[in-house]
């Protein structure tokens, strides 16, 4: 049996009157000797040419009924087309209630109806959509209500890409619609995590890198370990239920989530959604480290820092650590400095004022003025003592010029001029004291600018000796038990030193 | 600055760069700018003292979702 019987057939002696359908019929898949058996009657009814008759005979007399002739060709492709691989675009792909995909399968002058079967289709790493070109891998099959061929793929492929790598690119597509990967979702890590957790399996050498590294930088890490599959069956679904658990322990600042490198295969899990999703759900910070050079995996594109290897993340998670540790120590010296330097600006200032001459020797505010108006007024008595001696000198020169010169004639001269000269020394002397009196309220103006008392207001005390004639200013310039008096701002201590204590080097802004 | 409780170390250090700050720029009142200081020691100890205080340990946490101790294999790494 072969096609060309079937195609050879002479169409023009369809209508032979003898031809025995119905007992042909009824014996539908009919064995060789039966229809051997009708040949004599074709040639008895000499209805044609002996010689075509008996050429053509053993043909003629196989006359099939559709089933049966759909029977044959269904035995034929299935039997002929086992295993074929077909390469051609998608077109018409359309899922069924029973889970099936139906399709068709075309290149650019024919087509062929497809199907895969919901029990394959589960295991593509794609999702089948018009206009991709693939390789199919399936049998031929008939369908015989129909009288139609398909093809039943066990396999599809994506012709180009790798099938894991369009499944990789249709869900990166799909999340970062949804927004997964925006940098605004990013959380910064935390400065010094008290946990650190790390999801992976207890079998790598990306747990070990981790730990490695850690305890090289971070000697009191505390590293809360979830063991899960990395790769094959079941690994996605591992590790997001690790992701989960390592976010519900308390102190869990940060996770570290991966694998050593390897294959995309070996990296599946972590291009799965369901990984995606628990990355994107996790209350604390994730770092992914899926180990590989080139490809990046969607649970790098969904965690909040990638790093190229669990190594590497790890370092990651230290120097947010060292960061912190440098900013609290360049603070410390920041808040140390600006305090020294500001106690020593005010300490300059009090010291300055109270070493100025004026101050010293004569303790407190009132000692101070006193002293100032003291010298001023000594200042004023020797202006108006010398102005006097002037004038008793010029006196005993008229007494002298009295005796040489006619007094009665110039007695009224000289008491005249007397009397102008008294008047002239008393405005003298009348402007000198205001001017005297204006220098000391002026200099007793600038005396309140300076004056510690200001600074004493601030809450700043200045500290004597018990007899009052030196400063304290360190603490071993007195011994237990000696007197001391404080002046503040309002009124003055006695006091008497109970007990010495040197201020710690750390603190100590003076040091 | 009333509040002498420590939240975390994001709020201390904050806290000490404001109080930095505050000193840094100010022409402040002796006494506050002491009692800034101290404040400033306190935050900076407190930061000082959580980095020293987390324990080296290491932790599995199990399918029960129970913490247990590493596997000495994992301890002894270094």
């Amino acid at each position: 049996m072969s096609t060309d019987d079937l195609f050879d057939l002479p169409f023009e002696e369809d209508d032979d009157p003898a031809q025995p359908t119905a007992a042909n019929e009824a014996e539908t898949t009919s064995s060789r000797p039966a229809q051997a058996d009708a040949l004599p009657d074709i040639e008895a009814s000499g209805a044609i040419g002996a010689a075509a008759a008996r050429a053509r005979a053993p043909i003629e007399r196989r006359i099939l009924t559709v089933t049966e002739l759909t029977v044959r060709v269904r035995d034929l492709l299935e039997t002929e087309f086992l295993e074929v691989w077909v390469e051609g675009e998608l077109s018409n792909c359309r899922v069924w209630n029973t889970g099936h995909l139906y399709f068709t399968l075309k290149d650019s002058a024919t087509q062929i109806r497809a199907v895969i079967f919901r029990s394959a289709l589960r295991y593509l790493r794609f999702k089948p959509a018009d206009g991709l070109r693939v390789v199919a891998r399936g049998r031929l099959s008939v369908y015989e209500p129909k009288g139609e061929y398909q093809l039943v793929c066990e396999h599809l492929e994506p012709q180009g890409l790798g099938a894991l790598q369009l499944a990789v690119d249709q869900l990166k597509q799909r999340l970062q619609r949804e927004g997964l990967f925006d940098q605004a979702r990013k959380r910064p890590l935390p400065s010094l995590p008290r946990k650190i957790g790390v999801v992976t399996s207890l079998d790598g050498a990306a747990i070990h890198d981790i730990v490695k590294v850690l305890r090289r930088r971070y000697a009191n890490a505390h590293v809360i370990v979830r063991p899960t599959r990395v790769q094959g069956e079941g690994a996605a679904g591992d590790v997001a239920r690790g992701l989960r658990a390592i976010g519900r322990v308390p102190g869990v600042d940060v996770v570290i989530v991966g694998r050593g490198g390897g294959s995309i295969e070996d990296l599946w899990a972590f291009n799965e959604e369901i990984v995606a999703r628990a990355i994107a759900l996790s209350p604390i910070p994730v770092i992914s480290a899926v180990g590989h050079e080139s490809d990046v995996t969607i649970a790098d594109l969904v965690a909040d820092l990638r790093a190229p290897t669990p190594s590497a993340a790890a370092e990651l998670v230290v120097s947010a650590k060292d960061d912190f540790c440098s900013r609290i120590d360049r603070l410390h010296d920041r808040l140390r400095s600006a305090t020294r330097a500001r106690v020593q600006g005010l300490s300059r200032r009090v010291h300055a004022i109270a070493g100025r001459p004026a101050f010293s020797g004569f303790p407190g505010r009132v000692a101070m003025r006193g002293r100032h108006a003291a010298e001023l007024t000594h200042t004023a008595s020797r202006l108006i003592g010398s102005v006097l001696a002037v004038r008793d000198r010029r006196l005993q020169q008229l007494e002298r010029q009295l005796v040489t010169f006619d007094v009665g004639r110039r007695l009224a001269a000289i008491r005249t001029r007397l009397v102008g000269a008294d008047g002239r020394l008393r405005g003298a002397m009348t402007r000198r004291q205001h001017r005297a009196a204006a220098h000391l309220s002026n200099r007793v103006g600038r005396l309140e600018t300076l004056s510690p008392l200001s600074v004493l207001a601030r809450g700043y005390a200045v500290c004597w000796t018990g007899d009052r004639t030196r400063l304290v200013r360190a603490a071993s310039d007195v011994a237990v038990g000696d007197p001391v008096k404080v002046t503040l701002a309002h009124g003055e201590l006695g006091c008497e030193v109970r007990a010495i204590e040197k201020l710690s080097a750390e603190e100590q802004p003076d040091s | 600055m009333t509040d002498t409780s420590i939240k975390d170390f994001e709020a201390a250090i904050a806290e000490l760069e404001s109080i930095v700050k505050k000193l840094e720029e100010g022409d402040l009142p002796l006494e506050q700018s002491l009692v800034l200081y101290e404040r400033g020691v306190q935050l900076s100890r407190f930061c000082h003292a959580r980095l020293e205080e987390a324990e080296r340990r290491i932790e599995v946490l199990n399918e029960r979702n129970e913490l247990r101790a590493a596997p000495a294999s994992l301890g002894d790494a270094d």
